[in-house]
C-alpha cells in the first residue's frame, strides 16, 4: 500500500508533455489511404436505392464498402452475453437515427473521399421520428425497432424488474408518501481525441487495428466477430485513449476500417470530424425516473416504487446492462426493506446511447439523492440524519438479495460532514457502519437483517 | 514555400490553402498539434507562430510562408523539460495529454510575454483551450507555479517524493 496517498509520477507524463505520445492518429503507415462514411441524413427513413458505381469510378478512390461487404452485418455489442443482435454495421434497409453509417469509402486523402461520398447514389422514403420516451407504452406509438417499443428480452419480461418485501403494506403504513420525477438528459462525452482507426492488412493475412477504444479485447471480439474471423488474426493495438469518459466502449470506426481495408488492400485511417463526433457518436442516455416514498414523520424510509425509463436510442448496444446495474442501485446507499421497481430500455430514433462514467448509475444517485433531500424538507427534518439513520450497514440485505459486509454510507457522510464543517448531534456524529441495534433496529427493519451467522434474510 | 519549424528551415509542397495544423501533420509529420476539432474551437493545434499562439488548423500555409513556427517539440526534452513542461508534469496538468500540447505552447506565450502572470492573466490566456479530463484546476495551477517561480526544470525527479499517505475515511485500507 505504499503507492495509495504516495504523489507518483504518471508513466506517461514526459511523453504527453514533450508531444511525443503516440495517439492512432500519429501513427504513420506509407500508403494509408483515408476513410470517409455516408450517413443517413435522417432520423428515420426506409433506404429504396443505393448505388456505389460511380463512387467507386472516381480517380483515387480504391473501395467502397455497404453491407453487402460484411460477412456479418448485424451484430450486437452484448451477443457474447446472450443479448440478441440488433444493428447493422452498415445501415440496411433503413435507417433509425441521424448519422448512422449506410457506405464508406477509402481514397488517397480526405477530399477524394469526401467526393466519393458525394457521388453514391441514394433514396429515402422518410418517415415520422420519435424521441419522447415517455410516450414508448402508448397503443399508437409506432414502430421504430423490430423488437417492439422496449427491449423485450430480460428473461420473461419486457423490463428489468426487482420486488422485495411487502410494498403495499409499507405504503399503508406510511405517514407521508414522497413522490419526485428526474429527468438527467444525454451528454456527449467529447473527448479532445476524435474517435480514430487505423487498420493495416499484413502480409500474413493478419490485420494490425490501432485504436482508440477502452476496452481493446471487446473490441476485437466485435471486430472478429463482424468478419467471422477467429481472434488470432487480429493484432490490436491500443491503450494509448485521447480521452473516453465510456463513449469509446462502443466499437465505432475499427469494424468498418477493417472492412475496407480488406477490400482496398491498403491502409486505412479514419478520423472523425468533430461534427461526427456530436452527430453520430453515442452520448450518455437521457433518462426518465419517477419516484414514491413511503416514510414516517420520524424519518424512516419503509418503501419505494419506482419506475426507470431508459432512453437507448435506435439500437440496444449497452443499455439493457446500464439499465440493470441502474436497478442495483435503485434504493442509493440506503436500506428500504419494501421496494417495487420496473425498468424500461426504450428505443427512440436518436443516436444510440452508452456508457459514461458510472453507466446506468449517475443517473439514480442523482434521483436518489435528491430524492432524500426532498423527503428531509417535507418532513422537516435534518437531511445528512435522514441518510445516516437510512444508511446501509452491516447485516442489512439490499434489494437484489445481497447481504452487506462492508457498507461505507455512514463513514462517507460523516467524512463529508466534517470536511465542510456540518454540525451533527452527538449519537449522529458517533454512528459506525455496525450491525443494527436499539432505536437504529426499528421493527420495518428487523426481518431483513441478515443473522448474526451470516445467513440471509 | 519555406517555414521554418522549431528551428530547421523546410521547403513544404503543400498548396498555400492547406492549413498548417495538415503540412505540420501529414507532411513534415511533426505530430503534436493535434486535429481535435479543426474549427478552431479546441485549442488542441496551437503552435506558435513567430511566438504568438495560434490555431494551426485556421491557418492556411500560405499566410505563414517564412514564418518561425514552434511546437512543443521545440521546446524541451524529456531529458531538459522547460519550465512549462516541468510544471504541467509534476502537477498532473496532462492526464490524456490529447490537448496537452496546445495548453503548453499557449502558456508559454503567456510566460514569455508576461513572466509574473497572475491566475486570472493565465485563465484569459488559456480561455480558448478545452480539456476534458482535469477540470482545467491543476492547469490553471501549474501554469500559476511556473509565473511565481515555484517550478526548477532540473529538479523534476523521474519519481516523486512518496508522502504520507492521508487517509480520508476512517476504516479505509489506505
Amino acid at each position: 500500500m505504499k503507492a495509495v496517498g504516495a504523489r507518483l509520477p504518471r508513466y506517461d507524463g514526459l511523453a504527453h508533455v514533450t508531444g511525443r505520445t503516440t495517439y492512432v492518429d500519429d501513427v504513420r503507415i506509407r500508403g494509408t489511404l483515408w476513410v470517409k462514411a455516408l450517413r443517413s441524413p435522417h432520423h428515420h427513413a426506409g433506404i429504396t436505392r443505393l448505388e456505389t458505381r460511380r463512387a467507386e469510378a472516381l480517380p483515387g478512390v480504391h473501395a467502397v464498402v455497404t453491407h453487402e461487404d460484411v460477412p456479418k452485418n448485424v451484430y450486437g455489442h452484448l451477443e457474447a452475453l446472450g443479448i440478441p443482435a440488433d444493428e447493422p454495421l452498415l445501415a440496411e434497409d433503413d435507417v433509425r437515427y441521424k448519422g448512422q453509417p449506410i457506405a464508406a469509402v477509402a481514397a488517397v486523402d480526405e477530399d477524394t473521399a469526401r467526393q466519393a461520398v458525394d457521388l453514391i447514389e441514394i433514396e429515402y422514403e422518410e418517415r415520422p421520428a420519435f424521441f419522447d420516451m415517455r410516450k414508448a407504452l402508448d397503443p399508437d406509438w409506432p414502430t421504430i425497432h423490430p423488437w417492439g417499443p422496449v427491449y423485450p428480452h430480460y428473461g420473461p419480461y419486457n423490463h428489468r424488474r426487482v420486488r422485495k418485501g411487502d410494498v403495499d403494506g409499507a405504503f399503508e403504513n406510511a405517514d407521508l408518501i414522497v413522490e419526485g420525477v428526474y429527468r438527467p438528459q444525454a451528454i456527449e462525452h467529447c473527448p479532445i481525441e476524435p474517435q480514430t482507426a487505423l487498420v493495416v492488412p499484413e502480409p500474413n493475412g493478419r490485420l494490425t487495428i490501432y485504436s482508440c477504444t477502452q476496452a481493446l479485447y471487446f473490441s476485437m471480439g466485435v471486430v472478429a466477430a463482424h468478419l467471422e474471423w477467429p481472434l488470432n488474426k487480429l493484432k490490436f493495438v491500443g491503450g494509448t485513449v485521447g480521452g473516453g469518459f465510456g463513449g469509446k466502449v462502443d466499437t465505432a470506426s475499427e469494424t468498418i476500417c477493417a472492412v475496407l481495408a480488406l477490400k482496398a488492400k491498403r491502409p486505412v485511417k479514419w478520423r472523425w470530424t468533430r461534427e461526427e463526433e456530436f452527430l453520430a457518436s453515442s452520448t450518455r442516455a437521457p433518462w426518465h425516473m419517477e419516484i414514491a416514498d413511503a416514510v414516517t414523520s420520524d424519518g424512516w424510509m419503509l418503501g419505494r416504487r419506482m419506475l426507470t425509463l431508459h432512453d437507448s436510442g435506435a439500437y440496444a448496444r449497452f443499455s439493457p446492462y446500464g439499465l440493470t446495474k441502474h436497478a442495483f442501485h435503485h434504493t442509493g446507499a440506503y436500506t428500504i426493506p419494501n421496494v417495487h421497481f420496473d425498468g424500461f430500455v426504450v428505443f427512440t430514433n436518436r443516436t444510440p446511447t452508452t456508457a459514461m462514467r458510472g453507466f446506468g448509475v449517475t443517473s439514480v444517485s442523482f434521483a436518489v439523492e435528491t430524492h432524500m433531500n426532498r423527503i428531509a424538507q417535507e418532513l422537516g427534518i435534518d437531511p445528512l440524519q435522514l441518510r445516516l439513520r437510512n444508511a446501509n450497514r452491516i447485516g442489512d440485505t439490499t434489494a437484489n438479495r445481497v447481504v452487506l459486509k462492508d457498507p461505507s454510507t455512514v463513514p462517507v457522510v460523516l467524512a463529508a460532514a466534517e470536511r465542510v464543517g456540518y454540525d451533527l448531534p452527538p449519537e449522529y456524529a458517533s454512528m459506525t457502519a455496525e450491525r443494527r441495534s436499539g432505536d437504529l433496529l426499528p421493527e420495518h427493519l428487523a426481518a431483513q437483517q441478515a443473522s448474526a451467522d451470516g445467513g440471509e434474510a | 514555400m519555406r517555414v521554418s519549424v522549431n528551428g530547421v528551415e523546410h521547403e513544404v509542397q503543400s498548396p498555400p490553402l492547406a492549413s498548417l495544423l495538415h503540412v505540420l501533420r501529414e507532411e513534415l509529420e511533426i505530430t503534436s498539434p493535434k486535429a481535435g476539432c479543426q474549427q478552431g474551437g479546441c485549442g488542441a493545434c496551437t503552435v506558435l507562430v513567430n511566438g504568438e499562439p495560434r490555431r494551426a488548423c485556421l491557418i492556411p500555409l500560405g499566410v505563414v510562408a517564412g514564418a518561425a513556427i514552434t511546437t512543443v517539440e521545440g521546446l524541451g526534452t524529456p531529458d531538459e523539460l522547460s519550465p512549462v513542461q516541468a510544471a504541467f508534469h509534476e502537477r498532473y496538468a496532462a492526464q490524456c495529454g490529447f490537448c496537452t500540447a496546445g495548453f503548453v505552447m499557449a502558456a508559454t506565450a503567456l510566460l514569455e510575454r508576461k513572466p509574473a502572470a497572475t491566475r486570472e492573466d493565465v485563465l484569459e490566456a488559456l480561455s480558448g483551450h478545452v480539456c476534458r479530463c482535469t477540470g482545467y484546476i491543476k492547469i490553471v495551477d501549474a501554469v500559476e507555479a511556473v509565473a511565481r517561480g515555484e517550478v526548477q526544470p532540473e529538479q523534476v525527479e523521474p519519481s516523486f517524493e512518496p508522502e504520507e499517505a492521508e487517509v480520508l475515511i476512517p476504516g479505509s485500507p489506505a
